[in-house]
């Protein structure tokens, strides 16, 4: 099953598969945060409309368009 | 020389320079509060005899930037040679946060790192080896903790120290083609490694980040489905009523005692001058200055209030509860910052729109964030509750909440008119973590404020006051007016007095002047009318700030205006364009002429057919009829209507024939 984010567990962590927004800039900017293939991540819950994730040692929220673009495994 | 403070957004770049120079510049705990570059000498006690210029720069998180306020970071530690950099860096995150530093560590510029946020760590038992991490980067590591300003000393030495000599880098990118993505995504992934690396050996935790905390259960709630709005909306409610009917009022009336102690004095001074001097001074200049400085305290109140907000990290929060709805009228949670702002000051909030990405989306957020009445307007709103309704609490609340529905109807406009199409936007929002407000910050905060707020009653407002006076006071030949109504000021605004008699109902010059000053500063609305009406200016004077004694239908009175009149005035007041300052600001964000008359336009067609419609349905529902000048009004706001559909046909028309165009392609 192709798995994003969006249908992620919560609490479990997940290696970034791929990242495709679809607008570079928007990669590059998820890139600096440490949201690239290879590295974990965990969704620590998802909200109406959006979900939260930890990224390194961050917390971000992001849209479900935005969950949808970050594949893991 | 010139430090320049670099690091990652909310790691404490602001509350740092707060700290070495002693300004208070905006703080808040949440990524992308500073959206400009500021610079000031730092304090003697820390920088000795040396002249040292702190340069503050908004936070990034790599040399290449994603929106307008990060580049301004990458471009200045490129272009303008600092002597040293000051790398703050959020030792909460110091994964994400090294990425940068390395880059610094590149530009052969001597960098101190300052590990801020120390004492976060030290309460979550996260350790990390300063020493070891010195070594592995080649440049000082300083723990420091920039909202007590422990480890400053330190960092200013270190950097003094380094001045002149260079810095060798830990880690040098290859030489890589810059042009070819996926060899930059490369060597971007290298560098992370190396940083991974550093990290793994510094740090060591006890609490990882991605297993849930307490804070993440206060997220579950603060922006939970149901409640996450109604929560939102009564932390608004409570800062408005707290400000302006709870505790800002019973300060206001010792103030304004005092105030007209001293004016009191004053007159008594005057006493056997001339009675037109003294009517200058007295009643003109110190009497229209007590008027705006007498609502002082609700606006300080307020500023405490929001500063509390700003500093607890809620506003976060707030952008992600509001994102779905923005989202439907083509904003996002990002534009809800400039709104919040803008309750403060239009300027800072319009200024604030530059974090947000999207262009559209940007200019949108800087037009639409004026309709949210701002700290000058309160004295407008809090003179007309207290004249006409009794000080009923409703009125301001009543003005905020039709600011947002305004925001909404309006961002609905511009998608229409500016031809939006559908796409894709994506909305991500850093979430810090939540802390107790400092008391002491959000005290110097309002001070500060509070004092921009006397400085501007003081000036601008004050020698506007003067010059409606002598405006007032003499006719076209320099003669001393027979009546106020051959002045000069009342051949001036005249004219204007026509257009608003589908709003107010009467042909007054006074109000018509009184919202043309508000141009400069909303503040002079009250200033004007205090000047112009003579009677008014005696009552707002009274012992305990008047209209709170019910002396408000005396001022009704004098204004000759109805209830449904003075509610859309004061509504005309608040919606139309906002002071010069602010349409400079919407100037200096859109960087678009068209887009700035654009903005203006709305703003005034909005105001008016508010004002418009407020006033007729109100007096129809008084009265049984309409109020005057109904069809000249009403043809107005077909004229605006006519305009605003044929600029959305246009716009239409320009969509179809752009797919029409990428069709023929395709």
């Amino acid at each position: 099953m192709h798995m994003t984010l969006l249908n992620a567990h919560e609490g479990i962590e997940y290696r970034i598969r791929a990242v495709d927004t679809g607008d570079e800039e928007m990669d590059s900017f998820l890139f600096s945060l440490g949201c690239y293939p290879g590295e974990p991540i965990t969704v620590v819950s998802h909200l109406k409309g959006s979900c939260v994730v930890s990224i390194k040692d961050g917390r971000y929220t992001i849209d479900r368009a935005l969950a949808d673009t970050v594949a893991v495994a | 020389m010139r430090i320049a403070l670099a690091g990652n957004p909310n790691s404490g770049k602001t509350t740092m320079y707060n700290s070495l120079t002693g300004r208070s510049e905006k703080v808040g705990n949440w990524a992308g509060v500073t959206v400009d570059k500021k610079e000031h000498l730092i304090k003697k006690s820390l920088g000795g005899d040396t002249p040292i210029i702190a340069v503050d720069l908004p936070g990034a998180y790599s040399m290449s930037p994603f929106t307008a306020e990060e580049s301004i970071a990458s471009a200045y530690v490129k272009g303008e040679n600092p002597d040293a950099i000051i790398n703050i860096v959020d030792a909460t995150n110091l994964s994400r946060s090294l990425f940068f530093t390395t880059q610094l560590l590149e530009l052969g510029i001597p960098v101190v790192v300052a590990l801020n946020k120390a004492d976060i760590n030290s309460a979550k038992g996260t350790h990390i080896d300063a020493e070891l991490l010195s070594a592995a980067l080649g440049c000082p590591v300083i723990q420091t903790v920039s909202t007590t300003g422990a480890g400053l000393d330190k960092v200013i030495s270190a950097v003094v120290s380094l001045m002149g000599k260079g810095q060798k880098a830990p880690y040098v990118q290859d030489d890589i083609d810059l042009s070819h993505k996926a060899s930059v995504i490369e060597a971007d992934k290298k560098r992370f490694a190396f940083v991974n690396s550093i990290v793994e050996k510094a740090e060591s935790r006890k609490v990882l980040t991605k297993d849930r905390n307490f804070q993440d259960k206060i997220d579950d709630i603060l922006t939970s489905r149901w409640f996450g709005i109604p929560i939102f909306a009564a932390v608004m409610f409570l800062v408005f009523q707290i400000s302006q009917v709870w505790v800002g009022p019973y300060v206001a009336d010792t103030l304004v005692a005092w105030l007209e102690g001293f004016q009191g004095w004053a007159a008594g001074l005057m006493e056997g001058a001339d009675p037109f001097l003294s009517a200058l001074l007295i009643d003109g200049m110190i009497g229209g200055a007590i008027a705006v400085i007498g609502f002082l305290p609700l606006v300080m109140v307020m500023y405490f209030l929001i500063a509390l907000l700003e500093d607890s990290g809620y506003m976060a929060r707030v952008t992600v509860v509001l994102d779905p709805i923005f989202k439907k009228v083509g904003l996002s949670g990002k534009s809800v910052i400039p709104f919040v702002i803008a309750i403060g000051c239009a300027i800072p909030g319009v200024m604030a729109s530059r974090t947000i990405k999207n262009q559209r989306e940007r200019r949108a957020a800087a037009m639409l964030a004026p309709f949210m009445p701002c700290g000058a307007k309160i004295p407008v709103i809090a003179l007309f509750a207290g004249a006409f309704f009794d000080n009923a609490g409703w009125v301001s609340f009543v003005m905020y909440s039709l600011g947002i529905v305004l925001i909404f109807l309006g961002a609905l406009l511009v998608n229409r008119v500016a031809g939006h199409k559908v796409r894709k936007t994506f909305f991500i929002m850093e979430l810090p973590e939540y802390k107790a407000p400092s008391l002491w910050r959000a005290f110097k905060s309002m001070c500060s404020r509070g004092w921009a707020y006397v400085v501007k009653a003081a000036t601008i407002i004050l020698l506007c006051n003067t010059a409606v006076q002598i405006m007032q006071a003499f006719d076209w030949g320099f003669r001393l007016a027979e009546s106020a109504d051959s002045s000069i000021l009342a051949s001036l605004a005249g004219p204007f007095a026509y257009l608003l008699v589908p709003i107010v109902g009467v042909l007054s010059w006074q109000l018509a002047a009184a919202a043309i000053t508000g141009f400069i500063a909303k503040e002079n609305v009250v200033g004007t009318l205090a000047v112009c009406f003579a009677g008014l200016n005696n009552l707002i004077d009274t012992e305990e700030l008047a209209m709170l004694e019910g002396t408000g239908t005396e001022i009704a009175g004098v204004m000759a205006i109805t209830k449904a009149a003075a509610l859309a005035y004061l509504m005309f007041n608040l919606y139309t364009p906002p002071c010069f300052a602010a349409i400079g600001a919407m100037n200096s964000e859109m960087k678009s002429s068209r887009w700035l008359w654009g903005g203006i336009g709305l703003q005034f067609g909005v105001g008016y057919t508010v004002a418009f419609m407020v006033y007729q349905a109100g007096t129809f529902i008084a009265t049984g009829s309409v109020g005057a000048g109904f069809l000249p009004g009403l043809m107005a706001i077909l004229a605006i209507t006519a305009a605003v559909l044929y600029f959305i046909r246009k716009a239409d028309r320009g969509i179809k024939s752009e797919y029409a165009l990428s069709g023929a392609a395709a």
